[in-house]
Order: C-alpha cells, then sequence, then structure tokens
C-alpha cells in the first residue's frame, strides 16, 4: 500500500482496549431481515422510552441537588423511578436487547444517548 | 451489476491513473456536471465481506487524495443502475459542491486521549463517601436508597464530567491556532478522555504535528495517539435528509425483503 | 523518557474501521447490506487482535511493531 498515512501512539494496547470498548455495541445500520423487523420496532420504542426514562431520573435528581423537596417527595420520585427502571429491565429482558442497543445514530449529531 | 462507489471528487474527467480496486475491479469516475463519482462495475454481490475490502476501499480512496478534493464515501455503498447513481448525484450536487468546497487543501487527523480515568472516578468517589459519611436519611427506605445511591452516582458523575473538561480545555488550546474545524467526542468510555477529529490545511500539517509533539511532552500524565492524514471523513455535512436507518426511509426499511 | 512510538497494524485497522464504516458521504445505495456481513469485519478483527495478545504473553514481550498476520 501506497499511503503515507500514520498512526502514531506509545500505548497501542491501551487505545485497542478502549476503542473495542466503544466499538462492542452492534453496528448501528438495521438489519433489512422481514424476521427481524419486531426486533427493530422494540428497539426503536425501547430506546424512546429508555431516553425519557433517563431525562426523568436526571431531572429528579437536579431538583433533590436543589434541596428543595419534601422526605414525603423523595420517597414518592425514588419509588416512581425504581419502578421504571425495573419495568426497562424486564423488558429489555423479553425482547432480547441490551443496554449498548437502545440507542440511535443521529449522523452528524452524534448518537442520541 | 453492482455499482460500487468510492468517493466524490471534485473533477469531472477520467482518471488519468489505473487504479485497481474492490475485487480486482478497474476504478472509474462517472461525471455530473463539474464533479464525479468515482465507482467499481462489480459483475455481482461481495460474498464474504473482510477486513481486506476495508483495507482496498480505503486504498483507493487515498490514492484519489493524492490528485483530487475527496468526499469519502462510507464503505458497502452500492447500487444496481448507473441511473440510480446519477440520480443521487442530481439530489446531493448542492451538498457536495459545499463540501467539496469547505475541504479542499484540507486534511483531516485524529487524536485519541487516554487519562487515568478509573484512578480519578476512585478519588472523587472517596471524597464523596468522606463528605458525606454523617448523612443519615431519616426512615430508611427502598425508595430512599434507591434514590440516595442514584443521586450519589449522579453527583460523582458530575464531578467526574467536569474534571474532564478541565483536561480537554487544555489539550484543545495547543491545536486551536492550526486548525479550520474540529470536533471533539468526549469521555467515550471512562479512560478514553477525548477522541478528536481536526481538519487542517495541508501546508499547516507540519504546524499541527509539532503542536502534538509539545502536548505530548508538556501533558506527560496522558497517552496520545495521532492518526492522519486521512480524507475527511469527519466533516462531510449533507443538508438532504437521510433517515437514522441506513438512509432509507423507515417504512421502506422495515418491509424490504433481505437482500443478500 | 522517551516513548516507544509504535506503528502498529491493529491500531491502524482500528483507525479505518472507525472512519469507513460509518462516517464520510453516507446516503443509501439501493443495495442494502445486512448487520452480519459487516459484523463478520469485526468478528475477524478480533481474532487477529486476540492472537496478536497471545503472540505477546508467549513471547514475554511488549507489544511493539507491525505484525504480520496470522496464516
Amino acid at each position: 500500500m501506497t499511503i503515507n498515512r500514520i498512526v502514531e501512539t506509545d500505548a497501542p494496547e491501551d487505545f485497542i482496549e478502549e476503542i473495542e470498548k466503544v466499538q462492542s455495541a452492534l453496528p448501528k445500520r438495521i438489519d433489512a431481515n422481514p424476521k427481524n423487523v419486531e426486533r427493530g420496532l422494540a428497539k426503536l420504542v425501547l430506546t424512546l422510552i429508555e431516553l425519557i426514562r433517563k431525562l426523568l431520573e436526571k431531572q429528579a435528581m437536579r431538583r433533590i441537588g436543589g434541596g428543595s423537596l419534601s422526605d414525603e417527595e423523595i420517597e414518592r420520585i425514588g419509588s416512581t423511578l425504581m419502578k421504571l427502571e425495573n419495568k426497562m429491565q424486564e423488558l429489555k429482558v423479553i425482547f432480547g436487547l441490551k443496554d449498548e442497543e437502545l440507542n440511535i445514530n443521529l449522523g452528524p449529531l452524534g448518537d442520541l444517548m | 451489476m453492482n455499482i460500487y462507489t468510492y468517493a466524490i471528487i471534485d473533477s469531472k474527467e477520467r482518471l488519468c491513473d489505473y487504479i485497481i480496486g474492490i475485487e480486482g475491479a478497474i476504478v472509474c469516475n462517472i461525471a455530473y456536471r463539474d464533479i464525479g463519482v468515482v465507482v467499481s462495475k462489480l459483475g455481482e454481490q461481495i460474498q464474504n465481506i473482510t477486513k481486506d475490502h476495508v483495507l482496498k476501499h480505503e486504498e483507493v480512496v487515498e490514492k484519489l487524495m493524492g490528485k483530487f478534493t475527496v468526499l469519502p464515501v462510507r464503505f458497502l455503498t452500492q447500487f444496481s443502475r448507473e441511473e440510480d447513481v446519477l440520480l443521487m448525484m442530481q439530489e446531493f450536487y448542492n451538498d457536495f459542491r459545499e463540501n467539496l468546497d469547505r475541504v479542499r487543501n484540507k486534511i483531516e487527523f485524529g487524536i485519541k486521549i487516554i487519562w487515568a480515568g478509573e484512578t480519578i472516578r476512585n478519588r472523587i468517589i472517596d471524597a464523596y463517601k468522606r463528605d458525606n459519611a454523617n448523612i443519615a436519611i431519616a426512615d430508611s427506605s427502598p425508595a430512599k436508597n434507591f434514590v440516595k445511591e442514584k443521586f450519589e452516582k449522579y453527583k460523582i458523575d458530575k464531578e467526574f464530567a467536569k474534571e474532564a473538561e478541565k483536561c480537554i480545555a487544555l489539550i484543545v488550546d495547543f491545536f486551536s491556532r492550526f486548525i479550520a474545524e474540529k470536533k471533539l467526542e468526549k469521555l467515550k468510555t471512562d479512560n478514553l478522555l477525548l477522541t478528536a477529529s481536526y481538519l487542517v490545511e495541508k501546508e499547516r500539517q507540519e504546524d499541527f504535528k509539532e503542536a502534538f509533539e509539545r502536548a505530548r511532552r508538556t501533558l506527560s500524565d496522558l497517552k496520545f495517539l495521532l492518526s492522519g492524514p486521512w480524507p475527511p471523513y469527519n466533516f462531510i455535512v449533507l443538508t438532504k435528509k437521510t433517515d437514522m436507518f441506513n438512509g432509507k426511509s423507515i417504512n421502506q426499511n422495515l418491509a424490504s425483503e433481505d437482500v443478500v | 523518557m522517551d516513548s516507544v512510538i509504535t506503528e502498529s497494524k491493529d491500531i491502524t485497522l482500528l483507525e479505518i474501521l472507525d472512519r469507513v464504516l460509518d462516517k464520510g458521504v453516507v446516503i443509501s445505495g439501493d443495495i442494502v447490506i445486512s448487520l452480519a456481513e459487516v459484523d463478520l469485519i469485526y468478528v475477524g478483527l478480533k481474532v487477529l487482535i486476540s492472537s496478536v495478545e497471545t503472540m505477546e504473553r508467549l513471547r514475554g514481550a511488549p507489544f511493539a511493531g507491525a505484525m504480520e498476520e496470522p496464516t
């Protein structure tokens, strides 16, 4: 190969390790095989639900950090968040989807989550 | 027939050099107005895609880079008819024109930085536990414990991100004078502090490489990786809508037959 | 104080894959390649990297320099 491109590093193993962690999620092109249509739909729906769940969680944390919530409110928020998380886990198991798969690539904007 | 696409170039002329591409097929330029799309015509589907196909694809693009302004096309972009290729060129002409003008005489460099993420996270966790050891939550319950754990993680993540930002600011400072555009991805993993792509003028590439060496010497706690020059993979902007699922409409994707 | 600068074939391939599989001009060709076929590249790459690491362990040497692909 007549390429004058360099890849230069003093720690190749470390970078290989980290890059592999990032690339271990499935490639983001969706299989157009009809057999996987259901899975594709489930993945899309669950991704959106997961996004909302994470936003709710983050919002709750901000409010708690603000220190303006009563004991009862904290109890209620905690209970809701717990149930949401458990439900998501169940759904992931039912559809055989892993955490890394629940993401959407928005091209130049990067990944949704 | 399978028209395999490598790149868009800023020329409508026939290629002077004889380039062999994927599956031993010759590489040629299909003109559209004042630009062209560089392709190979394959007799049939590629069987058994391997990394050699990837390397060959990249090799063709690199050879083009020597002579033209190049917009590299994603690997495995193929069309069944030449008319479809020309339709595509028509649809994206304005985008291609804009991108070619923007990246002319510029090349891409990639920088990746590893920091002691795990160590830093542990330090933050220890500090947090020390500062919060004596805070009791009244009437502990599963829900309250859940919240306590989530909140702890939230605070620690926040602090971790803050440390990362400080470190990243130090790094990007070395390069800002020598670059046209940049694209930064922060903390793709706890240890992979920064994945950066830089668009650099060809004449400034030595300055850029020197800046890299200075950064590497100065920030000696960090691990550095430099790669390049690349064609501008990370600096292509298409305004025409392509959806998130491989450029087809969602209905089309989910309904189409498996083509293998 | 001098660190060892190495040009490694494997890290080069990872850098290429990082760009070529998902970036550049991303448009719809009308020939769709299914996911499984793209996975083949990753599988092949992991096999190469594992065998390189195995060789390193057996030799007891640090990872350095371009390596020939195992046949």
